[in-house]
């Protein structure tokens, strides 16, 4: 898994797998906070993004920020900004930070949804892409899942994209690039739209 | 109560898949009466171009669900390995502690001439280089970015790295460690299948190095390339197929009695939790056939796949060593430190099952067999990796001995080097 794909292991049953339950870390918020200063940069303060094209960490389960650090520190995926700001890390930074983002308060979508009919779309679509499947009935994500729900809109455009293409790399690509491959641009819009307003 | 979310979320996903076009219909349906997952595996298509579970492609109802599990992203904490360390079982005078930890995913490993340990990887793509720094284990990712990079061997001062389809050399690589460079392909003619295209090395006397080529499926008529094992010469990249019929192995050994390769192979899956047996066999001369995927176990005809053939027609095993365990790394122990009847034995790596709904192996286990294969017999020699039917502390995926006569085991779940030595009281 991973990379060609040679990840065989990073498929979406990678982050079921991990259901099977892994010991629970005693990881340290604080450091994790400490250590996160850097990330605030572009991840916004208290990991709500204020940022084009950068996601909001804020709330994302704890595996799923430890796996794409993992995964950016290994260079199984591949983002020019991350990497250099990854290498350094150690394996108790990323357990730390896991536990800080884990921690904070998930993003609230601040301004009401200004195109219902469009959110109503995206809800249909999302229903028939069976994404809460996976990321959950309420898009909060779990385990290796990301949470989708309020994340920034133009970014879950750009994801969606980058699955449809090919481009994203380091975990969950099996079933996401299968859900993502058929999408049409409208249903990518929509479902932006709506998972960005939840 | 995870294991059923598990699974109902894996039937959703397959019927995703099996509904294609209509979706909207496939999600009115609860997931109990989804179908189950299948894939066409005889296609050059899948083999070249699999999905990421490839491995659910025969799934059936009574193993609905069942997947490989995935370990915490970064290992073990040091707090963690102490405390598994206490519940590991060992034989009397037998001792475990923990000699390298953040060594994520490790697999196969080699010794440098000069202390140097050499660990492969899984997915990650990392090759690391485990040094002694006052007393202290410091582990360093030489090497990144690899396809699966799980076997590896160190000949005339030169690391070998086997990523799927390509046999890497780094010249004089202990004095490089900081600046490997891409290194030499010396052999290439592999496929670049991603299931079961991880491999490991095992070299003879010649310096050539035995490499499994695992079929690129569960379970079906094998590319031509593929279900071997091959002897390949590092030096001019010559080769030639040492044994046929070989399913997915990822260890072996030349027993220093005879010269000859033996080596662990993992079953087939999605037959039941009992069968097949995964097996420890050994090659007796070249070209032997040992039954994939016409016959498991050396006495179980595939119900699909036998197609007329008997099972009498194939080398059978030495041993089977139980269904699901799934042995990996294995060594003769040619040692001096653990006591005189260990001379010889096999310790094989048991990596634990997913394939099984109550999880079996997960721990190392000493094989006694003639130098001709007769009399074999197994014996458990460290567990405690298993927590309940479906939980995992750590995953052995391979043993490699200590100057001292002591032996290290590498952890791919905790993500850790354990040393195992002997004092007598």
């Amino acid at each position: 898994m991973i990379r060609l794909r040679s990840s065989i292991i990073a498929f979406c049953g990678l982050a079921l797998a991990a259901l099977a339950g892994a010991p629970a870390e005693a990881a340290d918020v604080a450091a994790g906070k400490q250590k996160a200063e850097i990330c605030a940069g572009c991840h916004g303060d208290n990991g709500i993004s204020q940022t084009e094209n950068i996601p909001s960490l804020a709330g994302q389960p704890d595996q799923f920020i430890q796996w794409q650090l993992v995964y950016f520190r290994a260079g199984a995926r591949k983002n020019e900004q991350m990497q250099p700001i990854v290498e350094p890390i150690n394996n108790e930074d990323i357990r730390n930070l896991g536990a800080y983002f884990a921690s904070l308060a998930p993003p609230k979508p601040s301004q009401p949804d200004d195109d219902p009919d469009l959110s109503k779309k995206g809800a249909e679509a999302a229903a028939g892409r069976r994404c809460a499947s996976c990321h959950t009935d309420n898009f909060a994500g779990t385990k290796a899942v990301a949470r989708i729900a309020g994340q920034r809109e133009e970014y879950l455009v750009k994801a969606l994209h980058d699955y449809k293409s090919g481009m994203r790399s380091g975990g969950g690509q099996a079933a996401m690039a299968e859900v993502a491959y058929p999408l049409s641009e409208e249903e990518i819009t929509a479902l932006a739209h709506y998972l960005a307003h939840l | 109560m995870k294991s059923k979310f598990n699974r109902s979320v894996l039937a959703l996903a397959a019927v995703a898949v099996v509904a294609g076009a209509s979706l909207a219909n496939a999600q009115q349906q609860p997931p109990q009466n989804k179908s189950l997952k299948h894939y066409e595996s005889g296609t050059k298509d899948f083999w070249t171009h699999p999905p990421d579970d490839w491995f659910l492609g025969d799934e059936t109802e009574a193993q609905k669900g069942l997947a490989p599990p995935s370990g915490p992203p970064t290992g073990s904490s040091d707090a963690e390995l102490a405390s598994l360390l206490k519940k590991i079982k060992l034989p009397p005078g037998f001792k475990i502690e923990v000699y390298a930890s953040n060594v994520l995913a490790a697999r196969q490993m080699a010794w440098g001439d000069k202390g140097t340990l050499f660990v492969g990887s899984f997915g990650l793509g990392n090759v690391y280089a485990i040094t002694d720094k006052d007393g202290k284990k410091e582990v360093k990712t030489i090497l990144k970015g690899l396809n699966m990079p799980t076997g590896l061997a160190f000949r005339n001062g030169a690391l070998y790295v086997i990523a799927v389809d390509k046999l890497i050399k780094y010249d004089n690589a202990e004095a490089n460690l900081d600046k490997l460079g891409d290194g030499k392909v010396v052999y290439d003619d592999m496929p670049s299948y991603a299931a079961h295209g991880w491999k490991y090395l095992a070299a003879d006397k010649d310096g050539w190095f035995y490499v499994p080529f695992g079929p690129p499926f569960n379970i079906g008529v094998p590319p031509t390339s593929v279900s071997q094992i091959r002897r390949v010469d590092p030096q001019t990249g010559n080769a030639e197929i040492w044994a046929l019929g070989v399913r997915n192995s990822v260890g072996g050994d030349v027993d220093p009695r005879s010269g000859k390769y033996w080596f662990t192979e993992n079953a087939r899956d999605w037959i039941s939790d009992d069968l097949p047996s995964d097996k420890l066999n050994m090659i007796s001369k070249m070209g032997e056939h040992f039954g994939y995927p016409y016959c498991h176990q050396g006495d179980l005809p595939d119900p699909k796949f036998a197609m007329g053939h008997k099972c009498s027609e194939f080398t059978p095993p030495v041993l089977n060593l139980g269904a699901h365990v799934a042995p990996l790394g294995m060594k003769f122990y040619t040692g001096e430190q653990f006591p005189a009847d260990y001379k010889n034995s096999i310790l094989i790596a048991e990596h634990g099952s997913w394939n099984r709904h109550k999880y079996q192996g997960g721990r190392i286990v000493r094989v006694t067999a003639g130098p001709d294969g007769k009399n074999a017999k197994q014996e458990v020699f460290a567990s405690g990796w298993i927590e309940g039917d479906q939980g995992y502390l750590g995953r052995p995926a391979d043993i490699i001995l200590a100057k001292d006569g002591s032996i290290l085991v590498a952890d791919d779940w905790a993500g850790a080097i354990y040393r195992i030595s002997y004092s007598k009281k």
